[in-house]
């Protein structure tokens, strides 16, 4: 009996149910291959946007730059490494942390509409950095130590104010969240409202994400961090999955929720803080890309963090490309491109497959 | 094997208001334990905080003679598992799944189940006949599917004790005797411990060792279904003039509104 019931359980059957019904539980093995498959497309996506632009460079030249026989002088050269490369990089880490931030929150706080920036760290760091643009500070130093610095703060206040008695209840969380959202996002006004010269044009492009910025000191500062992100994330993998079943039975599953949520919080809030600092307000990738992810792979968090992950960054890469393309030599800022494209195709996947998000 | 799990002068309140207060209570391994009250009698209370879902500020709940502190939460769900009362599952798991997410406690951080816990898994849904939805996802199951998948999921913790949340409170007449039959086969197979809560004073009365009736928080009486189940108690307790009898069929008290 138990043989026969396991022979209808093989790994076709569960493909062609899609991913919500399979029988069968992940292995360790596809979750390496699925991986690979994207980090491939990662890198392939990150080539071509380099060789993409207002200036196309060839995959010859590339290739020779990338080998090391090009020289600081050749235009080429300064294309790739000073304008094109860091950008590349940049773009794909925000989108790798702002869509694992994602994927995290909406599992943590079971509400589908969580993104990375719903506690208020978007609206934090914004102040932090249109207070830098308004102050006139570089971009080098000033803009991203003031927009981690507010960061930091609204992720404090939020926890503060959040966790209260009541020991840090989602909805106590969110509702924190959105009011300090609400404060800071009027103060924001207030600066652009008294804004006069080119400065509301650099305020705006921020608040919108901006990349044009990027230079490689910034990857080297966010990489590390987003992968020790990434790796604390995952350890809480399996506790994520059985938080979305509900808090309480998560607890008497054995999962410690109190510390994981808090973990979760905290880390995902620090590197969204960072990244932000660097790229401005990207919005759409942390929402789409988790809900993309899980309606292809399935709501196991063992493949869909790190899925979401990779898959935020080639979305971002992709989306860069274009802001930087589509006007040239002008550009537009990245978050309308995300938004731009995002949500059509969200609108379609939505309705062709449906949500997974159990209806209640 | 002697005591499993022992409440101590147990007292937990909300705010203010004590919804449990003097609670003492000793199970032994292999028994089944109603506990019965109205509505507000502190009956939830009492299994979250016989799992340290909440703290009691009074009394001590222990484990096998330690206090249930001395537990981190993982080995606790390896003694103690919950079939709560409903369970809305935010993802489309499948029945499967779910009855895996029973394992979290014996795998390590990054294992992924392997044969063994996919054994256990099947093995828990046939005990509780359910194995035939294991590629359903959770959320198109009916209530009675449900809870068996629920009670499958605590089977996979392979604990010693099961705590019941209502779990017949949605299920019509046959599923409800379906599930007492369940426990009641659970226990006699494997010594598992039960403890349940629950409205239906009759399939209690037919089922368990012993009922502990609540009453505002506190204990009103306790012993077997007979001894409990008489016109008198369940008058005070819940407020509602009833004759009880014997049942022809099982001998059982049987509690008839008059």
């Amino acid at each position: 009996m138990r043989t026969g019931r396991r022979e209808t359980m093989t790994p076709q059957d569960s493909r062609q149910n899609g991913p919500g019904m399979r029988g069968r539980p992940l292995s360790a093995a596809r979750v390496i291959k699925v991986c690979l498959a994207l980090t491939g497309l990662l890198i392939l996506t990150a080539v071509l946007s380099t060789m993409i632009g207002t200036a196309t460079v060839t995959w010859d030249q590339l290739w020779n730059l990338l080998l090391g026989n090009g020289t600081a002088t050749d235009p080429a050269w300064l294309v790739i490494f000073r304008i094109r490369l860091p950008r590349v990089i940049l773009a794909g880490l925000a989108g790798f942390s702002l869509s694992l931030g994602g994927v995290v929150f909406q599992a943590l706080l079971r509400n589908p509409l969580a993104d990375p920036f719903i506690l208020g760290v978007s609206s934090g760091s914004a102040f932090g950095a249109v207070l830098g643009i308004m102050l006139g500070l570089s971009f080098d130093f000033g803009v991203p130590v003031l927009a981690f610095g507010g960061a930091l703060l609204t992720m404090y206040l939020v926890l503060v104010l959040g966790k209260k008695r009541v020991g840090m209840e989602s909805s106590t969380i969110i509702l924190a969240g959105v009011i300090i959202n609400a404060f800071f996002t009027a103060v924001i006004m207030f600066f652009i409202a008294t804004a006069v010269d080119d400065r509301l044009h650099t305020m705006l492009f921020w608040l919108y994400g901006d990349l044009s910025q990027s230079r490689f000191a910034e990857s080297a500062i966010t990489a590390p961090a987003v992968i020790a992100a990434f790796l604390v994330l995952y350890c809480f993998s399996k506790h994520l999955n059985l938080m979305t079943a509900g808090e309480e039975a998560a607890l008497h599953l054995g999962v410690d929720v109190g510390r994981a949520k808090l973990v979760c919080f905290l880390v995902v809030s620090l590197v969204i803080g960072l990244v932000v600092a660097f790229s401005g307000l990207i919005g759409f990738v942390g929402l789409v890309i988790p809900h993309l992810c899980r309606m292809i792979f399935g709501s196991d968090h063992r493949l869909l963090l790190p899925v979401s992950a990779l898959g935020g960054g080639i979305f971002l890469i992709a989306a860069d490309t274009l802001a930087r393309t589509v006007i040239s030599p002008s550009e537009l800022p990245v978050g309308v491109i995300t938004a731009f494209l995002g949500a059509p195709f969200f609108i379609y996947l939505l309705r062709k497959r449906g949500s997974r998000w159990a209806g209640s | 094997m002697g005591r499993l799990l022992t409440l101590n002068k147990v007292g937990y309140r909300y705010a203010s208001q004590w919804a449990l207060r003097d609670i003492s209570l000793e199970m032994a391994a292999g028994e089944l334990v109603g506990i019965l009250g109205p509505n507000g009698s502190g009956k939830t209370t009492l299994l979250k905080v016989a799992d340290r879902i909440l703290e009691p500020h009074e009394g001590v709940v222990s484990l096998k003679g330690q206090p249930l502190q001395a537990y981190s939460r993982v080995s606790l769900a390896r003694e103690i598992a919950m079939v709560p009362q409903e369970n809305h599952f935010q993802f489309a798991f499948s029945s499967l799944e779910v009855v895996l997410m029973g394992r979290f406690s014996h795998m390590g951080l990054f294992q992924f189940e392997g044969e063994h816990d996919m054994a256990v898994a099947f093995e828990a849904m046939e005990a509780t006949h359910c194995g035939d939805l294991a590629e359903r996802p959770i959320d198109q199951l009916s209530g009675g599917e449900k809870q068996r998948v629920l009670l499958a999921r605590a089977l996979a913790q392979e604990p010693e004790l099961i705590l019941l949340d209502e779990p017949t409170s949605f299920l019509d007449l046959r599923f409800k005797k379906e599930i007492f039959e369940l426990l009641s086969s659970l226990k006699k197979k494997r010594g598992l411990s039960l403890m349940i809560v629950s409205h239906d004073i009759d399939l209690s009365a037919r089922y368990c060792d012993r009922i502990m009736l609540l009453d505002r928080g506190r204990v009103f009486s306790e012993g077997t279904p007979g001894e409990v189940l008489t016109a008198r108690n369940v008058e005070a307790v819940y407020g509602c003039p009833v004759s009880v009898d014997k049942n022809p069929a099982t001998g059982s008290p049987r509690v008839s509104i008059v």
